[in-house]
């Protein structure tokens, strides 16, 4: 039987490649495919980088003081330079300028956003009603996060006005600072109970227009809602929203 | 997300090819030629993509020459190497040998060469050389359509066997990927033959578009049945990934997946296919509804890429929330690069079709 001419072409160019193939294979030397060839340069490149991070060790040389604080706390796990950045400048010469500090609030949600996907139990805020527009430094050092606790004492029994008041403008403020308590309200709780601010001077003396503490919202006590105490229209464990 | 749009398109058209010779649809000849052309425009595009998410050009062609009976990534390389030197430029190569070598007799110098070299120098165009050359068509066709159905079954199998992620586990993923990839080929082939036809000068064949059109909705309702059951099917198990997926589907994926996908890219064009049926519209407006169709049609099953290889990776494998995807814009993987390699094919169709004019027919 006569081949047809299409097959015999096709074989050529089939045996074209092949041989190309087996070419490359068998022909090129090993060396030359070597993957050692390939990365021989690449750890020349990487280790010819400048180098940017002090390292963890470098910064408790100086810095004992913050790293006995820090190595029991929860950021015990993070090294300086996750927040502070890159440092070995000042690693090198501490007079060259101070490592970045973050202040500002949009910085620690980086971690501690909520996000459904992060781990159980890991502390996580919502930004917008969490102590809005205060930065997280006023309340929490970020070298032994712990925010400020309102005494077991009363959040034994007022846990809800302890979350409540742990999320508000009153974060920082002491139980005592505007109630007094007797000892025997521990024993009779409902017959002898805690003061309550009972004049409008109390509060004023933060948020009054002549007030001294300057990060409290003002208004003119002589006028504003004068015929009312201000916990009457203002909840004190949750003041006011942003 | 380009790759599997692109092998999908490859593999639809090729099937339409395969419908002219396997099951002697006479309709659709005037598209048989270009839809071949148009299968390996876009064929010799699809590995890019992968290319420039793996790097090293210089090594790629390890991929066609490096056997790994164990991993299902690495038998692309045979998959996609058989399909285009055994199955589709051989094809091509059959189809087109006799008119290339009288063209080549035909014509003027740089041409000549062109055609007489891509005919292998063969000079045979007796009947019995022809009629050797379409057994040749029809035996590879028979393999072809297999080779389709592997080429971009493939794509869904990757995407079906990954067991941890529940929007891609699914039996039905090969099957699926198949089915869509047969709507986007032919309405690609379909576009392509309503904007270069008027641009020859010549009249659209009626009858061919009217049966194209068949076959694209016959394909867009087995197409979208095969979703459906899939979504009721998984309602039905209720897994425990259900309730993350139907967040997913809520929010993330609502625009790409319940209004492109579902309603512009299925729904609609269905419907306005039901209409071209129902009322008996002039051949004007057919083109203009098959046009808008096969325009929302593509829109849809690109949707439907973007569903299945994003959405994938839109939420956490503990199915405890929804994670972010930002696109790049300049960047190697980038919106640009997709929009270049999207491109591409046209461009090499373009050349194709320059040096294999799928309508011009030798004289006997």
């Amino acid at each position: 039987m006569k081949v047809p001419e299409q097959i015999k072409r096709l074989a050529v160019v089939l045996f074209v490649i092949l041989a190309a193939v087996l070419l490359t294979r068998y022909l090129i030397p090993a060396s030359v495919v070597d993957p050692r060839v390939y990365r021989a340069s690449s750890a020349q490149r990487e280790v010819s980088k400048e180098i940017k991070f002090a390292g963890a060790t470098t910064c408790s040389d100086c810095h004992d003081d913050i790293n006995t604080k820090k190595k029991v706390g929860f950021h015990k796990g993070l090294s300086c330079e996750t927040c502070h950045g890159p440092s070995v400048k000042h690693a090198e010469d501490p007079s060259s300028g101070k490592p970045f500090a973050p202040r500002e609030r949009k910085f620690c949600p980086q971690c501690h956003e909520y996000n459904p996907s992060r781990p159980t139990g890991f502390p996580q805020i919502i930004p917008t009603i969490h102590n809005p527009l205060k930065p997280c430094i006023t309340c929490h050092n970020p070298h032994d996060p712990v925010p400020p606790q309102v005494p077991r004492e009363c959040s034994a029994c007022h846990a809800q006005i302890e979350r409540t008041k742990a999320l508000s403008r009153h974060a920082l403020l002491e139980c005592t600072t505007c109630h007094s308590t007797p000892t025997r309200h521990k024993q009779l709780p409902r017959s002898v109970k805690p003061t309550k601010p009972e004049s409008r001077e109390f509060c004023a003396k933060c948020h009054d227009t002549g007030a001294s503490r300057k990060d409290a919202p003002k208004v003119d006590a002589a006028t504003h809602g004068s015929r009312f105490l201000c916990w009457e229209c203002h909840y004190p464990h949750m003041p006011g929203e942003a | 997300m380009v790759y599997p749009y692109l092998t999908g398109l490859v593999a639809g058209a090729f099937i339409l090819a395969s419908l002219v010779k396997v099951f002697n649809v006479e309709e659709v000849r005037p598209t048989y030629r270009l839809s071949l052309l148009t299968a390996l425009a876009f064929l010799l595009i699809a590995p890019l993509p992968l290319q420039l998410h793996l790097g090293h050009p210089l090594r790629s062609y390890e991929i066609f020459l490096t056997p790994n009976p164990t991993s299902a990534m690495a038998m692309f390389g045979f998959v996609y190497l058989w399909y285009l030197m055994g199955v589709l430029v051989l094809e091509l190569w059959f189809e087109y040998r006799r008119d290339l070598i009288v063209w080549s007799r035909e014509e003027r110098f740089p041409m000549s060469l062109v055609h007489r070299a891509l005919s292998l120098f063969s000079t045979d165009t007796s009947d019995a050389a022809v009629a050797f050359d379409r057994k040749a068509i029809q035996v590879i066709t028979v393999i072809g359509i297999p080779s389709a159905f592997l080429l971009h079954g493939y794509v869904g199998f990757i995407f079906g066997s990954v067991k941890a992620n529940p929007w891609w586990g699914s039996v039905l993923m090969p099957i699926v990927f198949l089915m869509s990839a047969i709507v986007s080929g032919i309405a690609l082939v379909m576009f392509l033959y309503m904007v270069l036809t008027p641009l020859r000068g010549e009249p659209i064949d009626m009858r061919c578009l009217d049966k194209l059109a068949s076959y694209l909705f016959y394909a867009v309702i087995v197409d979208f049945s095969l979703e459906a059951l899939d979504f009721i099917h998984r309602l039905y198990q209720s897994e425990e990934s259900i309730h993350i997926l139907g967040t997913l589907i809520a929010s993330k994926l609502f625009m790409s997946l319940l209004v492109i996908q579902i309603f512009l890219g299925m729904l609609l064009p269905v419907g306005i296919m039901i209409a071209v049926r129902l009322f008996s519209v002039t051949a004007e407006l057919r083109k203009l509804f098959y046009f808008t169709a096969i325009i929302l049609i593509q829109l849809g099953i690109f949707a439907t890429r973007w569903n299945v290889v994003i959405g994938g990776q839109l939420f956490s494998k503990s199915f405890r929330g929804l994670t972010t995807y930002k696109m790049e814009v300049v960047g190697i993987e980038g919106l640009i690069t997709a929009l270049v390699l999207l491109a591409l094919p046209f461009g090499v169709l373009l050349v194709l079709l320059k040096v294999f004019p799928p309508w011009r027919r030798a004289a006997a």
